[in-house]
């Protein structure tokens, strides 16, 4: 088989996606020998006719990162899909959204006027008359999956290196998953991390800046909100092992389907977990009203793949 | 399910359903629907004929589902489960449509006819993905726990040995016997009670399959229906009981005198002590609560006249690992104690006492021998109020319930006081006459007419000391007047309470307590004499008052639902309980808190105990990975069922549908 030839896009990100192959250390050199680079622009110059002039099915892998944030984005991606025999939503944003989803908390003009100041208009190119106006935004931020077919996830923020290291070695190894596979543990986090589960109870939130947690114990235990068992392994429980929470960068578990969902479900089952009688939803009630930044906490990277529900008024969900 | 053939059957029951509901036209509505091969009606299915319709059904048009629409699947569920069984369907592809409790009972209207073709819709939803199913069964201990040696427990722990099993009979006190061994005569035939009990704690003392465990407590208890573990700690009496020729030496020699419990305080008794002659096991016990000091020793009185060499100061406390498949608890009652009560100067006048320290006084072996005087100065009472309710029937301040004994033995008391002191007079006070039970009511006007008692209808308002007489202050509700009487002793109907502790065995065992400390039975009605906790049994007065009869009754039967259980070859628990994925399970532990029965332990995966889990599915929707999930109620089942409940109405959002 001939070299497969790669494309690797970066749309609305931070550009972390774009550099993080350099993570798996010196076998990016044996990856780089075994594959063809057909179009990435941080690597290489090539423009967007570039593409265009390439044949359908010009480039066996285009590696996606980022968000789409703006029109250009998803003309873009629609290009590349056409170009491409298989599609990789390659990363936190362009997996779930990631934290440009945030994005979706307020209007694309509130985040224009804000960002550049009044006079600016989201969706009016007529205001690059003076040549610095930003492209045009969408409504909203969308993951990958929502504007065109996506074959595989390299999950994470940006994708750590295991992963990555396992999505070139099933590639080069010629035998892919069926379509739609996550490049994940199908477990959740919790099944790496090597912090003691004991006292499944949650009395109060704390914020990780508030407390040095107990090196030992997890946690969700010691009351920091920790999305580890909503989110999918593979990582090795990086964070939680280092002292900070999960934050749920990989994305759900196949089955938890929304991380914020999944994890309200955790938290309302852990927080005074055996209390009866009748002030205790009142007593529940007081530790939940505790949990700061509810969307931001739970929905750090997911929150855009409630917007196509939310537009459509959830008949595709 | 490969290609669904499922048969709809639509009951009337008569006019409970037909009368709101248009069976017919339901019954049409669900033969629409894509793979309901077969959909019909009747008027009673659960009927003879209405089974055999189900089964003929079966076999003639090979259905491969089955849903019933009539009655909550509490009452027929396991009637047409059978059926199908029989008819060679797999019981676990029938379901019922509950169109009745759920809403002929409580619609009227095209409203409900419209309702009921949705549940209907729905249950074949449920029926569509569910798979066929087997029993979980597992092995199981043939040996019985009898937690309280009362009548309750003595009774239930004869029946199961003479049925052949092993029982061990756990009694926190020194001697089994309970309550009953203290009372003087029983109501309403005036046995004397030590003579009718004494001969079944001696037959429990020489029954071959029971083993007596007195001055013990029940540590800890772990495992499950059939497998329990139960940790049991046997208090060390000081004496061995096979040296002690029970002469009484010892109690001669010690120095200590406290409160004689089984005597109600009426009497005291010495550091060492057997607490009545007939007790079980039959030898003495040292105190060592009131002892004046074994670690260090500080007296061996008892000892030195000891004879026989029985006093072992050495003798430790002994703990003792048990395995046994079902546990009866029959831990009895106490009264209302007098710290706990200021009315009617209960524990302040010397002359007020309870209705147990009084039959203590009534018996032919308590402390007077039987005759009735004054605690005060021994005197011999010529006025006697009885005061019923004191503590019971009164939410305000203390029970809100009644508690059910007092009616008649206070009725008892009186008619033993005239018998006892015949130119006496006593008087009753009481809120109503409660005497259920056979040949009660005759019991209560027998005393009432033949020995002249007085019955007053009325609360006492106040009772104090004045001289050397006790004054009760009362009304007569029924001539109006109040009424004031000078006794010299005043008898106390306290309420029936819980024994202490009984909470804290209750949480050892999984067991829940009503809001007074009673143990709460699994149905009101229906299993009174079971608890929540599967193969936890409940007689006598630990699950709320009762007289001896009822707790007999209920020992026995306690012994019978026992006996279900350790005489099975193996147990058999419903499949249709939570099941672990375990390729998705992270093992994150937050299911295991969450659940009621304490099935799941948390190992590589969450493992769930298939005799345990009642399949109420809260760790399903704890889990956050989905690896949680309940047989035959998979996500995709509750999706399908929501879509075709909310069908036509598209305003409303399944969400993740």
């Amino acid at each position: 088989m001939a070299k497969p030839k790669i494309a690797m896009y970066w749309t609305g990100g931070c550009g972390g996606c774009d550099v993080s192959p350099l993570e798996v250390g010196e076998a990016i050199v044996d990856v780089l020998s075994q594959v063809e680079i057909a179009f990435w622009p941080a690597l290489m110059d090539a423009k967007r006719a570039d593409v265009e002039a390439l044949p359908a099915g010009g480039i066996d892998v285009a590696l996606i990162n980022g968000a789409l944030r703006t029109e250009d984005n998803v003309e873009m991606v629609r290009l590349l899909r056409e170009k491409s025999k298989l599609v990789v939503a390659y990363g936190a944003c362009a997996h779930l959204g990631g934290i440009i989803g945030l994005g979706n908390l307020h209007s694309a003009q509130s985040l224009v006027s804000t960002a550049l100041g009044p006079g600016w208009h989201a969706g009016s190119p007529s205001f690059s008359a003076n040549g610095d106006a930003p492209p045009p935004l969408t409504a909203g931020v969308v993951p990958l999956a929502d504007v065109i077919a996506v074959d595989y996830v390299v999950p994470g923020c940006p994708p750590p290196a295991q992963l990555i290291g396992l999505f070139f070695q099933t590639l080069l190894g010629g035998e892919m998953p069926s379509p739609g596979h996550v490049f994940a543990e199908e477990k959740a986090l919790c099944d790496q991390c090597p912090r003691e589960k004991e006292d499944r109870r949650l009395e109060k939130f704390v914020r990780p800046h508030e407390m040095e947690p107990d090196p030992d114990r997890c946690l969700l235990d010691q009351g920091i909100v920790c999305m580890g068992p909503v989110t999918r392994g593979g990582c090795e429980a990086a964070c939680p092992a280092l002292g900070m929470p999960c934050t749920g960068c990989v994305g759900p578990t196949r089955k938890a389907g929304d991380l914020a969902g999944g994890m309200i479900s955790a938290l309302a089952s852990l927080v005074r977990a055996g209390d009866e009688g009748e002030d205790a939803f009142a007593r529940e009630d007081e530790v939940l009203a505790g949990l700061v930044d509810p969307v931001g906490t739970l929905y750090k990277y997911a929150l855009a793949t409630t917007w196509k529900r939310r537009e459509t008024g959830g008949e595709d969900a | 399910m490969a290609q669904p053939r499922i048969g709809v059957f639509v009951c009337h029951c008569g006019r409970n359903i037909a009368g709101t509901v248009d069976v017919e036209g339901v019954t049409e509505e669900a033969s629409r629907i894509p793979g309901v091969v077969l959909s019909t009606h009747y008027d009673y299915m659960c009927s003879d004929p209405g089974q055999e319709m189900v089964a003929r059904a079966i076999r003639e048009h090979r259905l491969n589902g089955v849903v019933v629409a009539a009655c909550s699947p509490g009452m027929h569920e396991e009637t047409f489960r059978h059926a199908a069984q029989a008819a060679g369907l797999n019981p676990y592809l029938v379901e019922m449509a509950n169109i009745r409790e759920q809403c002929s009972w409580v619609h009227r209207g095209a409203a409900a006819t419209e309702k009921a073709s949705r549940i209907l819709a729905t249950v074949v939803e449920k029926v569509r993905g569910n798979l066929p199913l087997e029993p979980s069964t597992m092995g199981h201990s043939t040996k019985c726990l009898v937690i309280g040696g009362g009548v309750a427990g003595i009774q239930a722990a004869l029946d199961v040995a003479n049925a052949g099993y092993e029982v061990l009979l756990v009694e926190r006190s020194p001697s089994i016997g309970g309550r009953m061994a203290q009372l003087s005569e029983t109501f309403p035939t005036l046995d004397c009670s030590q003579c009718i009990l004494t001969p079944k704690m001696v037959e429990v003392d020489r029954h071959p399959n029971i083993r007596v465990l007195a001055n013990s407590k029940i540590e800890e208890v772990s495992g499950f229906v059939g497998n329990w573990d139960v940790r049991i700690r046997k208090g060390a009496t000081y004496v061995d009981p096979d040296k002690c020729n029970l002469c009484g030496d010892c109690v001669e020699a010690c120095p200590v005198r406290v409160p004689h419990e089984f005597e109600e305080g009426l009497t005291e008794r010495a550091g060492i002590y057997i607490p009545f002659p007939q007790a079980i096991p039959s030898s003495y016990t040292l105190d060592v609560q009131s002892c004046l000091g074994l670690k260090p020793l500080r007296c061996s009185e008892c000892a030195k006249a000891c004879e026989a060499g029985a006093i072992n100061y050495d003798m430790q406390d002994e703990l003792l690992e048990e395995e046994v498949g079902a546990i009866v608890v029959a831990t009895g009652y106490e009264t209302l104690p007098k710290a706990a009560m200021a009315e009617y100067g209960y524990g302040e006048i010397a002359d007020v006492i309870s209705g147990l320290e009084y039959e203590r006084m009534a018996s032919a072996s308590g402390p007077t021998q039987g005759e009735i005087r004054c605690p005060s100065d021994g005197r011999v009472p010529k006025e006697v109020v009885f005061i019923q309710c004191s503590g019971s029937r009164d939410p305000e301040l203390y029970k809100p319930y009644c508690s059910k004994i007092c009616c008649m033995y206070t009725a008892k008391h009186a008619l033993l006081y005239r018998h006892s002191v015949p130119d006496g007079q006593a008087y009753v006070f009481y809120i109503d006459i409660r005497a259920g039970g056979k040949g009660y009511e005759e019991f209560v006007q027998r005393v009432m007419e033949e020995e002249r008692i007085l019955y007053l209808r009325g609360k006492v308002a106040k009772v104090f000391q004045d001289g050397d007489k006790v004054m009760v202050w009362g009304a007569d509700t029924l001539t109006g007047r109040r009424v004031e009487v000078a006794a010299d002793l005043v008898v106390l109907a306290q309420a029936v309470v819980p024994s202490q502790g009984v909470v804290d065995l209750a949480r050892k065992l999984r067991v829940s307590v009503d809001e007074h400390g009673f143990l709460k039975e699994a149905h009101p009605k229906l299993r009174p004499l079971e608890a929540l906790a599967a193969g936890v049994f409940l007689a006598g007065a630990a699950q709320g008052p009762k007289d001896i009869p009822e707790a007999v009754g209920q020992g026995s039967g306690a012994a019978a639902k026992a006996l279900m259980l350790l005489s099975s070859p193996e147990l058999v628990h419903s499949p249709e309980i939570a099941e672990v994925a375990e390729h998705l399970c992270s093992a994150c532990g937050i299911c295991a808190p969450q659940c009621p029965y304490e099935a799941i332990t948390v190992e590589d995966t969450a493992v769930v105990n298939e005799m345990l889990c009642e399949g109420c599915g809260t760790c399903v929707a704890a889990c956050p990975s989905g690896a949680m999930n309940l047989r035959n109620l998979a996500d995709s089942q509750v999706l399908a069922m929501l879509h075709a409940a909310l069908k036509e109405h598209e305003e409303a959002e399944v969400l993740g549908g």
